[in-house]
Parts: C-alpha cells; sequence; structure tokens
C-alpha cells in the first residue's frame, strides 16, 4: 500500500464484463479534489461522451459547455437541464478522458467539473460542466456510457483524491 | 446497470496534519480560502524553490458584473504589463475563438455575479520549470464555469518575459474581487532526481 | 516505498540542443504515465511554433493516430489524422519565437502496461510576444497492445539547450 500522499486512489475498476454504468460510492470527504481517469472503449462504434452523475440525482440539475475538435474545424456547444456532465469522449476504440472536481466536499456550492479527451476516430474535447443540486458535498459517482453501448471489457476506471495543504 | 466490483482504499490515505511531507512527487505547498467579505487577490508568496513545477488548483467566483471573466497572474510583484503577454482558445457553446492579451496575463474563466450565486468556475494552472533562470516563464492553463446555458470552457498560455525564478504568485479576478468560498491551492511538483 | 505520484526520469538538453530525447526501460510497476515538457526548438528556418514527433518503443508502423483541436492567437483549427509512422505535436515554441521561451507540455497515458490499444491526453502551449501562438488540445491513439516502455521525442531541428523532459509514474495502488 502507497504511503499517504497528496494524491491518492480511491478506488479502481477494470472491467472483466462489460457494463453499462460503473459506481464510486462511500467516497470520503477529505480531499480537496477528485480526478477520475477514464480509458478504455464502448462494446460498438458510437460517437458520444462518458457522462457522470453525483450523488445518485437524475434530475435536471447537470449542465455541460464544450470545446470539440472533430472533421477539421473547432466548434462548441453546450446541453443545459441535464441528468448527466459529460467528459471527454469514448467509441468502439480506445479512448481516455480525465475529469478534475474541484472542490467536492465544499458542502456551501455547487460542483464544477473540467475534463479533457477524446478518442482518435471521431472527436477531441475539452468540457466544464455544473452540478446545480443543493450544495452537498459528493459521495457518489455513476459513471454512464451512451446508453446504446456498454463500456467494453478491459475498460478501466480509477478515481484520485488531491489534498492540499 | 452491470455489477462491478470495485477495489478500494481501505484508509483514507489523507495527511495527517498540514505539512506533513509528501515523499512523492507532487507536494501541497500552501492553501488560501476566502472568507466573508471577499478579498482583491490570492499571493502565494515564499514559493521554494525546491521544486521543479508548479500547480495551482482554483475554484473561484469573484464579484465582477459578469457570468464568466478572467484571472490575472503575476508573478515576483511584478505589475509591468508589457512583460506579460498571454493568448487563449474560447468556446462559449456556440463558437470558437482564439485570439491574444497582449501585455497581459489573463487565464480564463470564472464565474462573476451575473452567474447562478453557488456556480464556481474552475482553473487548474501548470507552470513548469518555474526555477529555471535560464527561461521565461510560461504558463497553461484549462478552466471555465458552466452556467445552464452560459459560460465557457477555456485553453489559455501566458508569458512572463524573465528569467527570474518564481518566488511568489498573484492572482486577481480581472475585474472585482474574488468572493467567498473562492479556494487556492499552490503544488509543486519535483523533478526525478529531486 | 510505493507513492501514487512518483519521479521516474527526467532529461534536459545540454549546450548545443539536441534532435532527440528518449526514456528506455520505463519500469513496468506503475499504472499511467505522465510526461510534463519544457521544450524549445531550433530550426532553420526559424519558427513561432513547432512540431514533435514521438515514437513508442522504438516502433515505427503506421499505427499512430490523433485528433486535435489548435488555437493560434488569432484562428483556430482541427485536424485528423490514421495510420502514420509516429505520433505528432504542434504547439511547442520554435526559436522564432520570444528568445528564452519555451512552450509546456503535458501528456497524460493510463494504463501503459495493458494489453490494450493505448490511447493518451494531452494538452500543450506555445508561448510568444506576439499574436503568434499555438494552444493545442490531443487526443491520440498508439494502435499497439505491447505494453510502453520508451518514448523517443524527436524534434524539427533539434530541442534547444535547457528543455526539458520529466516522466511520472502514478500508481493506482490500493
Amino acid at each position: 500500500m502507497p504511503l499517504p500522499s497528496t494524491m491518492t486512489p480511491i478506488a479502481t475498476a477494470t472491467l472483466t464484463s462489460s457494463a453499462s454504468t460503473v459506481a464510486f460510492t462511500s467516497i470520503p470527504s477529505t480531499y480537496t479534489d477528485l480526478m477520475l481517469v477514464l480509458t478504455g472503449k464502448y462494446t460498438g462504434v458510437d460517437d458520444s461522451s462518458p457522462a457522470l452523475r453525483f450523488n445518485g440525482d437524475s434530475s435536471s440539475n447537470y449542465s455541460t459547455t464544450y470545446l470539440n475538435g472533430s472533421a477539421g474545424s473547432a466548434t462548441s456547444a453546450r446541453e443545459s437541464n441535464g441528468n448527466t456532465i459529460y467528459v471527454g469522449s469514448m467509441s468502439g476504440d480506445q479512448s481516455t478522458s480525465i475529469a478534475h472536481i474541484l472542490n467536492y466536499s465544499n458542502a456551501t456550492t455547487y460542483k464544477t467539473v473540467l475534463s479533457r479527451g477524446g478518442h482518435t476516430t471521431y472527436r477531441v474535447r475539452a468540457y466544464v460542466g455544473v452540478w446545480r443540486a443543493t450544495p452537498q458535498t459528493i459521495t457518489r459517482i455513476d459513471v454512464y456510457g451512451n446508453g446504446v453501448y456498454n463500456f467494453d471489457v478491459g475498460t478501466t476506471l480509477t478515481l484520485y483524491g488531491i489534498k492540499a495543504a | 446497470m452491470g455489477a462491478i466490483s470495485l477495489k478500494y482504499k481501505s484508509k483514507s490515505g489523507n495527511l495527517t496534519a498540514p505539512g506533513d511531507v509528501d515523499p512523492g512527487a507532487m507536494i501541497p505547498i500552501a492553501t488560501v480560502l476566502v472568507g466573508v467579505g471577499g478579498q482583491s487577490s490570492i499571493t502565494f508568496s515564499s514559493i521554494p524553490s525546491t521544486y521543479t513545477h508548479l500547480q495551482i488548483r482554483l475554484f473561484a467566483r469573484s464579484t465582477a458584473a459578469n457570468v464568466a471573466g478572467g484571472v490575472t497572474l503575476q508573478f515576483n510583484g511584478d505589475t509591468t504589463g508589457s512583460n506579460y503577454y498571454s493568448h487563449y482558445i474560447q468556446a462559449d457553446g456556440s463558437s470558437v475563438a482564439s485570439g491574444p492579451n497582449a501585455n497581459a496575463s489573463i487565464h480564463y474563466d470564472i464565474s462573476g455575479v451575473n452567474a447562478n450565486a453557488s456556480v464556481f468556475g474552475a482553473m487548474i494552472f501548470d507552470v513548469l520549470d518555474y526555477s529555471n533562470t535560464n527561461k521565461n516563464k510560461t504558463s497553461r492553463v484549462l478552466g471555465g464555469i458552466d452556467n445552464n446555458g452560459g459560460g465557457r470552457i477555456n485553453l489559455t498560455s501566458g508569458l512572463w518575459s524573465s528569467t527570474s525564478a518564481i518566488t511568489s504568485i498573484a492572482l486577481a479576478p480581472f475585474s472585482g474581487n474574488f468572493a467567498q468560498h473562492t479556494h487556492a491551492a499552490l503544488y509543486g511538483i519535483k523533478r526525478a532526481g529531486a | 516505498m510505493a507513492y501514487t505520484y512518483s519521479k521516474i526520469a527526467t532529461y534536459t538538453v545540454g549546450s548545443g540542443g539536441l534532435a532527440n530525447v528518449s526514456f528506455l526501460n520505463i519500469p513496468q510497476t506503475y499504472t499511467d504515465l505522465v510526461v510534463k515538457a519544457s521544450i524549445r526548438t531550433v530550426a532553420s528556418p526559424a519558427q513561432v511554433y513547432a512540431d514533435m514527433t514521438f515514437l513508442i518503443n522504438g516502433n515505427t508502423s503506421s499505427v499512430y493516430n490523433w485528433k486535435t483541436i489548435r488555437g493560434t492567437g488569432s484562428g483556430t483549427a482541427s485536424q485528423s489524422t490514421s495510420n502514420n509512422a509516429s505520433g505528432y505535436l504542434t504547439q511547442l515554441t520554435g526559436n522564432g519565437a520570444t528568445a528564452n521561451t519555451f512552450g509546456s507540455l503535458d501528456m497524460y497515458f493510463p494504463n501503459y502496461t495493458s494489453s490494450t490499444y493505448k490511447s493518451f491526453s494531452a494538452d500543450g502551449v506555445g508561448e510568444n510576444n506576439a499574436t503568434l501562438a499555438y494552444a493545442e488540445l490531443a487526443a491520440e491513439l498508439w494502435a499497439k497492445t505491447d505494453p510502453i516502455t520508451s518514448f523517443s521525442f524527436n524534434a524539427t531541428g533539434v530541442f534547444a539547450q535547457y528543455s526539458s523532459f520529466h516522466l511520472y509514474g502514478i500508481k493506482a495502488e490500493l
């Protein structure tokens, strides 16, 4: 087991069977920020983004603004009043998405997520998203695929805590 | 939902007290939490030269009359505008822009008072080789805010035309003050052999 | 002792510059790799921005793919290409930029020892005391299932003195 450190792995999962969702539960409140690293692929070819939901909140409390690069041009779009926050991008070939949730245990503010990632088939993106439920500590993160295909075997999700001085 | 067996840490792994030495590569140096009444800037001073890179993780809101606004980054108390230059690529939900900010060190975005009251922006600043006296200092920043119908995501860069080792960093909203609950954390990252 | 975020190796380019910087025999004991680099290149003719290519495991097969978004200080673009014989990044600082100025690059390679293809995420900037300066986000793929054991970075021209490359390992050990 590693020594206590600034950056600490909280939980990790490498799928041995495909899954539509992966949940991180009982997240301790003792860190400052969270970092989620998602690497893998769907079971089928589809151009979509994995998404996060916090504390089981499935209401329309999420929104995401993103910078998109695909097909030779840089574009931007937004989803408002959604029930998840998009992070990164995934398809039927290997991709990487990295999401940062700053001040996740602050019970007085909404939660902002910064992420970047992409796959070389379709697109690369940077995202900012906000979860607008009544301010609360994040204790659970559900990571969703695209609802059509599952996360494939071998997809790995790791949640790290980062602790400030 | 598929059944997934997650492996969890059996202990929290957090440092047991402020100032505990982290033997890894990434070390927390200092933290500022803005209290009631806000403050005009956040300054990290007396930054030791014993690391190789610096990272600031900022969660912030300003008192400016905007939804999203920039943060200025100044080093070693240098307020001479012509010593700075910055650039951005910025997406606002409908279009993308890239541009310069001449004679300024501006990185984007944090929220202002026109954003929902509980929305804060997030920014991650990286400065590599901050104490190298052969190099000007380059900052690289990913940041943004979303306001459920507004907001921006940005990749910005900044140049401080000085080869001095960085010993202090001042962050300030481009306009207004930092609001209560703004949180800034400074980390040092070591190089191999250090 | 096992640390979550560990320093593996650092290389700083000396006087005269260097065309190639490599990290060889990368330990297989981490989960992810991070490369941080502060880079300037010297080429003729001098350019404000500079390209860098890289090889994984010395592999020159046509298995490198990438998709990028780029800002130039006045415009934006996106590039997509596949089946290349090397990886590619293009937002570094060249010797046509302001003197003593270096670009800043961060590359994150998750699961580098796995038996899947290797994808990674990168962002980088190259600064300049003028309008023209590049910033880029990249999604890249090395379509090989081998574990990563080496990186080789190649400049257009040479990497200038004081360019530095830093390799870190992140261990998701619970």
